[in-house]
């Protein structure tokens, strides 16, 4: 399905990153594929352990080897396999083409180090900025991300920062380069609600002024319903559904994907029981042989748990891995018809 | 806030249903940390404290250079002269801002107000949400109720005694009715006890079972919970968050306890284990007639497990009323915006809306804004707000909020004419700074 090039910014194919541990082969990752052109925005939503994370950080070759090891796959980004790079290209890419944004804020900045010192570092590095270019650049890139009183606060250490502060830093460092591609994982998990709004309004605005193409990573689906244009959604390690954002969220064609989205409480909703999806995501070093999701999946025949499902084209660009995956659709286009 | 006001606000305690004491009757609960006391000069005399610091390190050099010249312990050589010389300014500067700082500073006590003055009643067999962003004060609130956190001052009864009150080992008596679930299911955990310790530690705590009865209740509880007794003899780390959040459950629920404080249960969940959590505790407050204090910055979450949802803002309880009216109703500004900014997974709702997004951090606990704890951050705010401290007033039935800037008459804040405030009227003219 994938045919790399035809505009696309970023194609990733049959992409499969294991880890060999004491338990034996996890396959963190095994066989996804996507597109993603220039200025969109793809969400990935998945729970812990789905193999989002470890997904993007295959993207930009940082999977610790040993354990870890990307077994097969090709990712094309600007017409480049970049698994095919040599450490020293990967490197310039890294900051400069992708750049990525991390959960934790506290963790991913130095401590030690005061803010303009990391903020020129990707500038001084990666435009060949002179020192003081680059702490123009750094003041100016702070502004931008809507820290008050920048010229004063650019040479604050990070815990001097509150956490929504810090994340708008570790923003304006991703951006200081004007990267084609924004990783952001999990970007305001940490954060509460109203600097979360503050924080995805921030990516939004700045992805519209710079053009750049986004994948964001998150668990929250109220999250990627008002930010992404396509949707993937995890499930050990593999892609169980791939479709745009408002056909996904409409007419969801996979049971896992339906469970996610009734286990969230809907305010408008009356209270009472909560769908629950029962049981525990699976040992990925242990799969069960047939479908993954079998054991928690009410619609689950004999045949899920004895073969893997198949990757279902339900229209041209909505995917579903499931036996099932049609009746499922079908299913869902029906109540979207009552509602 | 003065002693007049605080009766105030205590009248406008939501009353309890007819006929039936509330389960848990906050009054006037406070929590303050002290920080310690520390000297500061303040901004305006800071450039007289430079000053008479240089001032004095000249001087002081020039006394230390002529003690060491009068006592004949001044060097020969001219570097040595210029090295003693640096130094004694030194010495000199040290001592002169320290007594700088000591005429001129002053003593500030930095107090954290993380709970200041807090009313609630929580009825019978009931769940009440404790809604709010990180360090306002919600998981403080919640400690101090069961005493975890000693309360600065007021009172928390519960069944006709002050908790407050209490020594040390009655309280401890009473904590078997009292219970608490935390938010990070592994760290509340003893790591090198199995399951069936740590269900079963309370137990022998409270002298209750001992023995095969122990052995008894524990499997029990792990059912009840939904955990296999197969388990028994395992470690916490070979359960998931989801499991380990359910052993926490099994314990606090070990005592048989009236009233549980759950203070971000789900939090640290996935999501399809959250509503796994969310439905197992209300099956148990069915069952077991428990009384909750659900503690959640998760509106979505807290909504659907509360019959009432109060908002904290500060250190204080901003709006009050049931779930429903908080979510498609909320009338104070911080929790409109709080609601506003919660995400919904619906792309054609999330398309449409109009979020309302707050400028700014929380402010510091520490230098609680003046007037309305909101006003810096609120985009309703007049100037009487930074002068007056609203009190939690019903404005509609069973609906409570703090914000001068509605009344019973104008509950609608969009509506209200611009820079009135109507809510002025019921606030005690001693209130006003």
């Amino acid at each position: 399905m994938t045919d790399s090039g035809h505009g696309n910014l970023l194609s990733v194919t049959d992409l499969r990153t294991y880890f060999e541990t004491e338990d034996g082969t996890v396959k963190a990752v095994d066989g996804i594929s996507f597109e993603l052109k220039q200025g969109e925005t793809l969400g990935i939503v998945g729970e812990s352990g789905s193999g989002k994370s470890v997904a993007n950080l295959s993207l930009m070759r940082l999977i610790p080897n040993p354990p870890g090891k990307i077994v097969s796959g090709s990712i094309v980004f600007a017409g480049r396999d970049v698994l095919k790079l040599s450490p020293r290209e990967v490197r310039k890419l890294r900051g400069k083409r992708i750049a990525m944004i991390f959960q934790d804020p506290m963790t991913s900045l130095n401590p030690f180090m005061r803010v303009s010192k990391q903020l020129m570092e990707v500038t001084r590095l990666h435009l060949g900025h002179t020192k003081k270019q680059a702490r123009e650049h750094a003041i100016k890139m702070l502004e931008h991300v809507g820290i008050p009183d920048a010229r004063s606060r650019v040479d604050s250490y990070p815990h001097e920062f509150s956490g929504g502060m810090r994340q708008r830093v570790m923003i304006a460092m991703a951006l200081s380069c004007r990267p084609e591609l924004l990783i952001a994982d999990e970007p305001t998990t940490a954060l509460d609600v109203t600097i979360q709004a503050q924080i995805l309004e921030l990516i939004n605005s700045l992805k519209a002024e710079t053009g750049a193409s986004v994948i964001l990573i998150t668990h929250d689906l109220g999250v990627v319903a008002g930010m992404t244009d396509h949707i993937i959604v995890m499930y050990a390690g593999k892609v169980f559904e791939q479709a745009t954002t408002t056909e996904l969220f409409e007419r969801p064609g996979n049971p896992y994907t339906c469970g996610l989205l009734r286990s969230v409480p809907d305010p408008t909703d009356e209270q009472g029981k909560l769908y629950q999806i029962p049981g525990l995501p699976p040992d990925l070093a242990h799969l069960p042989p047939g479908c993954p999701f079998a054991p928690r999946c009410e619609r689950a025949e004999e045949i899920c748990r004895r073969e893997f499902p198949p990757y279902v084209q339900l229209t041209r660009e909505h995917y579903s891995l499931c036996h099932f995956a049609s009746d499922v659709y079908t299913k869902s286009q029906a109540q979207e018809g009552n509602r | 806030m003065n002693a007049q006001s605080l009766d105030g606000a205590q009248s406008q305690v939501p009353p309890p249903i007819a006929g039936e004491a509330p389960l848990i009757r906050i009054k006037d609960l406070k929590v303050y940390f002290d920080l310690g006391v520390r000297r500061e000069i303040d901004q305006d005399r800071r450039g007289l404290g430079i000053g008479v610091s240089i001032i004095g390190s000249f001087v002081g050099r020039f006394i230390i250079v002529w003690l060491a010249v009068v006592l004949d312990v001044y060097p020969v050589n001219i570097w040595a002269r210029i090295l003693f010389s640096v130094i004694a300014f030194g010495i000199a500067f040290l001592i002169s801002s320290a007594f700088a700082l000591l005429i001129l500073g002053q003593r500030i006590r930095r107090v954290v107000k993380a709970v200041d003055g807090v009313s609630l009643d929580i009825r019978r067999g009931e769940t009440l949400g404790l809604v709010g962003e990180s360090g306002c004060g919600k998981t403080t609130l919640g400690r101090a109720v069961l005493r975890l956190t000693e309360p600065t001052s007021g009172q928390i009864f519960f069944r006709g005694t002050d908790l407050a009150q209490l020594s040390n080992s009655v309280m401890r008596e009473q904590r078997r009715h009292l219970q608490i679930i935390f938010q990070d299911p592994y760290a509340s955990l003893n790591p090198r006890m199995t399951v069936s310790q740590i269900i079963g530690e309370p137990l022998e705590t409270f002298h209750l079972a001992r023995g095969l009865a122990k052995k008894k209740r524990v499997q029990e509880l792990m059912e009840m919970v939904g955990l296999s007794a197969r388990f028994l003899k395992r470690y916490p780390h070979e359960f998931s968050g989801g499991q380990r959040q359910r052993i926490g459950i099994a314990r606090a629920l070990a005592v048989d306890p009236a009233f549980i404080v759950a203070d971000e249960p789900i939090s640290a969940l996935d999501v399809s284990i959250q509503a796994q959590i969310m439905n197992l505790l209300d099956r148990l407050r069915r069952q077991k007639n428990l009384t909750y204090l659900f503690i959640s910055h998760d509106l979505r979450a807290i909504q659907h497990v509360s019959d009432r949802v109060a908002v904290m803002y500060l250190g204080k309880i901003v709006e009050l009323a049931d779930g429903k009216s908080i979510s498609q109703n909320p009338l104070m500004p911080y929790t409109k915006a709080l609601i506003s900014a919660v995400p919904v997974p619906d792309p054609k709702i999330e398309a449409k809306r109009r979020r309302i997004v707050l400028e700014g951090d929380v402010p510091s606990p520490i230098n609680t804004p003046r007037g309305c704890r909101f006003h810096t951050r609120c985009p309703y705010a007049v100037e009487v707000c930074s002068e007056i401290e609203p009190q939690l007033v019903q404005i509609k039935p069973n609906h409570f909020a703090a914000c001068i800037r509605i009344s019973p008459a104008e509950p609608d804040i969009d509506r209200v004419a611009p820079g009135a405030a109507p809510g002025l009227r019921d606030h005690p003219a001693s209130a006003r700074a």
